[in-house]
């Protein structure tokens, strides 16, 4: 059964949630597509069945009014569903959507891509071992089942995602073994200014620090997890100070927190034609849009973090912006909303986004031995030997390796290599582009792409010449 | 000792406790909950080994990207953070 | 060697025939460098299906590709290459036919290929459909990993002294004296040029007012996950339009020539979803279990070709001391050895077996 829309909106988050209403506001046929089951997006994704009641948060209270508000709305959600391909052909989009195990089309005059953030993980020796997960993970855990990485655990990493798990892991009643951020007090002052924008967020940072503070959970500023110790399963970790390189504290956990930072999800975009450039600020790699999403691909839009990491107030705002852009194009009336608020939400952002940069210190304390590529195991001494002997991009590492070939991707591998190969050959990072992305955009079971079919009914071309 | 935030973990009431296999093993979870948090809790961490060099891996992004908790479900290979705890589901090992 | 000296020969294209030929030229003694618009290897040579099967090559290319596959077989694990034999399917009478029609033609010019029982071929790759009408074998089939061309030629270059130069794209040619390539690395002067990039000649040619007509088809490719060992051989279909074959690390690589979208002067291809499906359906039909597999990436390779579907090997018309290489069907198969061909013609030897006049008649089967 094909469906067809004037427009489609890929991810159900702040940014794609608004753009999806404001363009059915303004009388589009809208279709919102999502992998989650609800609307919400990582930042407010909506709890499991296995939640009957709980205690509201703000997380939770933003994304129930997203919710409610795509429920009331003309927007047809397409959730539980996973986009595998985007052709724009004869003027309009065509979408291979998978669903209840099941291929489907669906086509659109115009198409916005809220793709969202994923997380960069700076590898360290040891982070593959099970119990380590990402800081964004442990809140998809927080947020879906309520439930905690383990009994004992140790939360690390950049920006102020450290003390919102710390703090939701006391919330849900578990232990937080310590906190170890590169970051230093002074990192923090400097944010200040920009965080002025956002008092309520500023309050909140401000009583989860002292909660913290009062519950005597270790901080250690300016350091990071050098070693994830245990083989089986994490037991603890090693940590260093960043500044003297001097050995910290170890601390005996069963679960570690870890995360430098968002990484926008660029790769629907740059396959559909969107030029990229780093924004270091913005959190890397980010497609060329205007402010309100347009691009240069016609009937192509962007919003929210997918096109830079200004945060979920940015990206809600902006989801506006966008769906509003597209009604205008789409020729119904629809203001030209002020791009004031966006802004000063988006200056938030990125002063969050600063914090959380990678940095060259934690990136030092890989060891030949460190497994960048999780995918294919390979080790920081397999990819600086290919980068020797000549692999001098992205794609050639790639190609030569499979750095990037496994089942993740590269999503989780390619920040860390672009690194390598930028201090290998001494050429900024963004100077080192990254591979080049590739179909389908997850992982596609093949039966339920090909779907059932009679082999005499396949469109078998002519043979090639005898 | 002060709290400025409150431990909420009795206020929260969940689905009754199905029971699903693991690797043949038996695991106990509340219906509709990711397998993952279900996992993690009963304690089984390591889900699968890597290829190359057969290293113990586990649940990672949490997010259906990573692809370290791949399962296999009915034959196919699913991500345990996407999908949902139910009674009798049968999990096993890629 | 300074700016203004002339190489004794620049390379335009540094996939495998650019390469092949840039090593056979400098063992003869000549200053020879690289240039390519991206990294080495990371065209058609990079990003094709790898597939070395005598039973999908063309009957007067054979002997070509027989060479081609020793060639092949010497570089070894440095290229992933792999000799399992390869079995061609046919899954009705027409097709059938088809095969046997087809199969006798290469048979007779010099490609070991015989018919197998239904049993045989169970007894061999029991993962199979049973829907099998007829079935062809060739023990000299096997396959090489394309993706790793790019390295291995980097390095074999590096070994033989010669440079290279990636993301160096020629945007002028002046002919004043000798040739001047204009690329954002510099101007680069040779005393003689070789046009071997592949899907972009037509452009690259266009810069001597030659024109060459060159099309692009934009084949597909896609690989699934690791899976448990389903296949030991490479297997095709009767059409050609499936070749297939399980590496070593348990991934699954599916193509047959399927077209998606684009033109090389977009610089990129990309597939098609109308295309790739029917693909994917005919690989599960020859292998149900590849059903459940995911399949982890699909991309596209332009493979250029003329009209006639031969190669392009020889003199470039009109232009003294500039040669082009390139067009060749099964070109990753046959590639490193036309390269040699070209080379030798290029030092001005006899080659081994004819090469391919760039200025004849398309429209006529001159070959």
């Amino acid at each position: 059964m094909d469906e067809h829309y004037d427009t489609a909106v890929i991810g159900a988050g702040p940014a794609g949630g608004n753009a999806a209403l404001q363009a059915a506001r303004r009388g589009l046929r809208v279709v919102l597509l999502d992998e989650q089951p609800a609307p919400g997006g990582q930042v407010w994704r909506a709890k499991s069945a296995s939640i009957i009641a709980a205690p509201t948060t703000p997380e939770s209270s933003a994304g129930d009014a997203l919710r409610s508000a795509l429920g009331a709305s003309e927007v047809t959600l397409r959730a539980s569903t996973r986009v595998w391909d985007i052709r724009r052909q004869a003027g309009a989009w065509t979408l291979q959507i998978l669903r209840d195990n099941t291929s489907l089309e669906i086509t659109a005059r115009t198409l916005i891509l809220a793709t969202g953030a994923r997380e960069y993980v700076q590898p360290v020796p040891g982070w593959t071992t099970p119990g380590v997960i990402g800081l964004a993970g442990a809140t998809a855990l927080f947020k879906h089942s309520l439930s905690l990485p383990g009994n004992r655990t140790v939360v690390s990493g950049t920006g102020p995602l450290v003390f919102y798990v710390a703090s939701e892991i006391r919330r849900l009643g578990g232990t937080v073994a310590a906190i170890v951020t590169p970051n230093s007090r002074a990192d923090w002052a400097r944010a200040v200014p920009a965080m002025l924008g956002q008092p309520k967020l500023l309050a909140r940072g401000a009583v989860w620090l002292a909660d913290l503070m009062l519950a005597r959970v270790p901080i250690l500023w300016g350091h990071a997890v050098s070693d994830v110790l245990g083989t089986d399963h994490v037991t603890g970790v090693k940590t260093r100070n960043l500044r003297n390189s001097l050995t910290g504290t170890e601390f005996a956990a069963d679960s570690l927190c870890l995360g430098h930072g968002l990484v926008p999800n660029i790769e629907a975009a740059q396959m559909l034609g969107v030029p990229i450039r780093h924004v270091a600020s913005l959190g890397g790699w980010v497609p060329e849009a205007e402010p309100d999403g347009a691009t240069n691909v016609e009937g192509l839009y962007l919003s929210g973090d997918g096109c830079g990491i200004r945060g979920a107030v940015a990206a809600g705002l902006q989801g506006t912006l966008t769906g509003a852009r597209v009604a205008r194009d789409l020729g119904k009336s629809a203001p030209t909303p002020s791009l004031r608020q966006w802004q000063r939400a988006a200056r938030f952002g990125q002063a969050m986004t600063a914090l959380s940069h990678p940095r060259p210190e934690v990136q030092a304390l890989t060891t030949q031995d460190t497994i960048i590529c999780r995918c294919e195991s390979l080790r920081r001494g397999d990819i600086t030997a290919e980068i020797t002997t000549g692999a001098a991009s992205a794609n050639a590492v790639k190609s030569g390796l499979r750095a990037g070939m496994g089942p993740c991707g590269g999503k989780y591998c390619q920040t860390a290599i672009a690194g390598l190969i930028a201090a290998q050959m001494g050429k900024a990072i963004a100077d080192v582009p990254p591979p080049t992305p590739r179909s389908p955009l997850r992982p596609l079971p093949l039966g339920q792409a090909v779907g059932d079919f009679d082999y005499d009914d396949l469109p078998i071309p002519k043979p090639a010449p005898l | 000792m002060i709290r400025l935030v409150a431990n909420q973990a009795a206020q929260i009431r969940r689905s009754e406790q199905v029971t699903f296999t693991f690797d043949g093993m038996p695991v106990e979870g509340h219906s509709g909950e990711s397998l993952v948090s279900a996992l993690l809790r009963a304690g089984h961490l390591n889900l699968r080994h890597a290829p190359n060099d057969n290293a113990p891996r586990g649940a990672f992004c949490c997010m259906g990207l990573c692809q370290e908790c791949a399962v296999v479900i009915h034959g196919q290979v699913v991500e345990a953070c996407c999908t949902g705890v139910a009674a009798g589901l049968v999990v096993g090992r890629v | 060697m300074t700016a203004d000296t002339a190489y004794d020969i620049a390379i335009i294209g540094g996939g495998i025939m650019g390469c092949a030929t840039a090593l056979r030229v400098a063992a003869g003694g000549m200053s020879v460098i690289v240039l390519d618009q991206g990294d080495l290897g990371q065209g058609a040579s990079g990003v094709n299906a790898g597939t070395l099967s005598l039973q999908i090559k063309r009957v007067k290319l054979m002997p070509y590709a027989l060479k081609g596959h020793h060639l092949w077989a010497e570089m070894g694990d440095a290229v992933g290459f792999a000799k399992t034999g390869g079995y061609t399917l046919a899954f009705n009478a027409r097709e059938a036919e088809m095969l046997h029609e087809r199969q006798t033609l290469k048979t007779q010019a010099g490609a070991p290929i015989e018919f197998v029982s239904n049993n045989r071929l169970r007894a061999a790759e029991p993962n199979l459909t049973h829907k099998v009408e007829a079935a062809s074998f060739c023990p000299e089939d096997g396959y090489a990993n394309a993706a790793l061309t790019g390295q291995y030629y980097r390095g074999r270059l590096r070994d033989a002294g010669i440079q290279y130069r990636e993301g160096c794209k020629v945007t002028a040619i002046d002919r004043t004296n000798g040739f001047a390539l204009t690329t954002p690395q510099g101007t680069i002067r040779a005393k003689r040029i070789l046009l071997a990039a592949g899907a972009w000649l037509k452009p690259l040619a266009a810069l001597l007012d030659v024109d060459l007509p060159v099309n692009a088809r934009v084949n597909t490719v896609s690989v699934t996950e690791r899976m448990p060992p389903l296949i030991s051989s490479v297997i095709g279909h009767a059409t050609g339009l499936l070749t297939m074959k399980q590496k070593v690390n348990g991934t699954v690589l599916i193509g047959g020539g399927w077209q998606g979208l684009g033109t090389p002067q977009d610089g990129r291809g990309t597939v098609n979803a109308q295309t790739v499906r029917p693909n994917l359906a005919l690989a599960q039909y020859a292998v149900p279990a590849l059903g459940a597999a995911r399949v982890t990436r699909s991309w596209t390779g332009f493979e250029a070709n003329v009209p006639d579907f031969y190669p392009l090997a020889g003199a470039l018309p009109g232009v003294p001391d500039a040669f082009v290489l390139g067009c060749v069907r099964g070109g990753y198969t046959i590639g490193p050895y036309i390269g040699q061909l070209m080379g030798d013609a290029i030092l001005g030897r006899e080659p081994e077996m004819p090469l391919f006049d760039p200025g004849r008649d398309f429209e006529k089967d001159m070959i």
